[in-house]
């Protein structure tokens, strides 16, 4: 498992949380809600509760979302697949993840371009510094930025994704 | 394109704490003074059998502060509670200068932590000035619990930390609600708008759902609280959706 003290989101982070305002302010975005879901530890729940998110997704007729995770190792399994589920869906997704040197995804798939690296430290290490590797308002304005990049491409070209 | 859609609206009022001492009662005024005591600990301490003892520390803002010891770092939170309404509208109260950093460690001086652990020295274990971080200038309560052996590694005694601290700051939610208005340091309004016609997109949030202090707690009572929270381990980790207004009220507990 893994959320690091430099990676993980303290509830003082929920509460001001730089992506919401970011994407809350675009006035070229409809933003429908927060979604929230979890990481299991049985494999086959962690595909399950990312495949849900993206069926609900769909049902809210979303044109785009940004996936943002304060976890990595193996949540990347649960986040990798919401990323797949969500574009096999039509879906364009960008989102946030800490990667560094020591967090490279730990599968993949072709659904993670839109997917930023949080980083900050300057060996790209879980340096126990809390806070240090968190998610900023910069990093916010980047993906809500790609988003809208991947939305208006699939709009020029309903066929790609 | 339509107009724009106003569905509700939060405001949240800031009281702004400039003076912390140690006092006979735990005290918070809206003029920026606040007091803690340890008086009040042995109480709450007795209501949870997982825990072994309860400190509460002040950390001076500054360099010189921070110089000290700290065990891992549970959570910073953020003391707000609700005045009028729910969570995501009406008014909300909520601090600022000062917000409480929860500790832990169990009797044998193992740490409450699961992935990597922040204890050491604060200089070099808080980044400071993040969001979900104090700012250079702002006093920490420090909420140090020693639980007892094991404790730390087991999602009862991590619980148990994080609620018998909630109980701690709820002796000032009760105080800050009758805050009056007009002595608010801030105010700020948010309002969660439907712009019909707009891209519509949806923000995901992926949390810690796997057990022990690896959990998230959602729908308390009070913003960023523990009381009547439910946690998504307890939910099967299934997606749960909020609206923009209850998330910035605080309508989750980051418990890993």
């Amino acid at each position: 498992m893994g959320i690091g003290p430099s990676t993980k989101e303290t509830s003082l982070h929920h509460f001001r949380d730089p992506l919401l305002d970011i994407v809350s302010a675009d006035e070229d975005l409809d933003l429908m809600g927060v979604m929230i879901v979890g990481t299991p530890d049985d494999n086959e729940d962690k595909l399950l509760v990312g495949t849900r998110a993206a069926v609900w997704a769909e049902a809210m007729r979303a044109d785009g979302a940004i996936l943002s995770t304060d976890g990595w190792g193996n949540s990347d399994v649960d986040f990798v697949n919401m990323a797949e589920q969500m574009e096999i869906r039509g879906i364009p997704v960008t989102g946030l993840k800490f990667s560094g040197t020591v967090g490279q995804f730990v599968v993949t798939n072709d659904h993670l371009d839109g997917i930023k690296d949080i980083n900050k430290s300057a060996a790209g290490v879980e340096t126990n510094m809390v806070g240090e590797n968190n998610v900023t308002e910069l990093d916010a304005r980047k993906v809500t930025a790609h988003l809208k990049l991947k939305m208006r491409l699939k709009e020029q070209h309903p066929g790609s994704r | 394109m339509g107009e724009e859609i106003d569905l509700r609206r939060l405001v949240i009022r800031t009281y702004h704490v400039t003076d912390i001492e140690e006092g006979d009662t735990n005290k918070v005024l809206a003029d920026g003074c606040l007091y803690y005591s340890k008086k009040v600990l042995a109480g709450i301490l007795s209501g949870y059998p997982q825990l072994e003892a309860l400190d509460i520390k002040l950390i001076p803002p500054g360099s010189e502060g921070h110089n000290r010891y700290t065990n891992t770092i549970m959570d910073i939170i953020p003391v707000s509670t609700k005045v009028l309404g729910k969570l995501g509208e009406g008014i909300t109260h909520t601090l600022t200068g000062v917000y409480v950093l929860l500790t832990g460690v169990d009797v044998n001086g193992k740490q409450a932590h699961e992935f990597g652990s922040s204890e050491g020295n604060l200089r070099e274990r808080l980044y400071l000035n993040r969001a979900g971080t104090p700012g250079d200038g702002d006093f920490i309560l420090s909420f140090d619990v020693t639980l007892k052996a094991g404790k730390g590694q087991e999602r009862e005694g991590v619980t148990a930390a994080h609620r018998a601290c909630d109980e701690w700051i709820q002796i000032f939610r009760e105080q800050m609600k009758k805050f009056r208005g007009e002595k608010c340091t801030q105010r700020h309004e948010y309002h969660d708008i439907v712009r019909p016609g707009k891209k519509r997109v949806v923000i995901v949030k992926q949390v810690a759902g796997q057990g022990a202090m690896y959990d998230m707690s959602l729908f308390a009572k009070e913003p960023s609280g523990m009381e009547g929270g439910k946690s998504i381990i307890d939910m099967g980790n299934m997606p749960v959706l909020v609206t923009p207004n209850e998330y910035r009220d605080g309508i989750l507990r980051s418990m890993q």
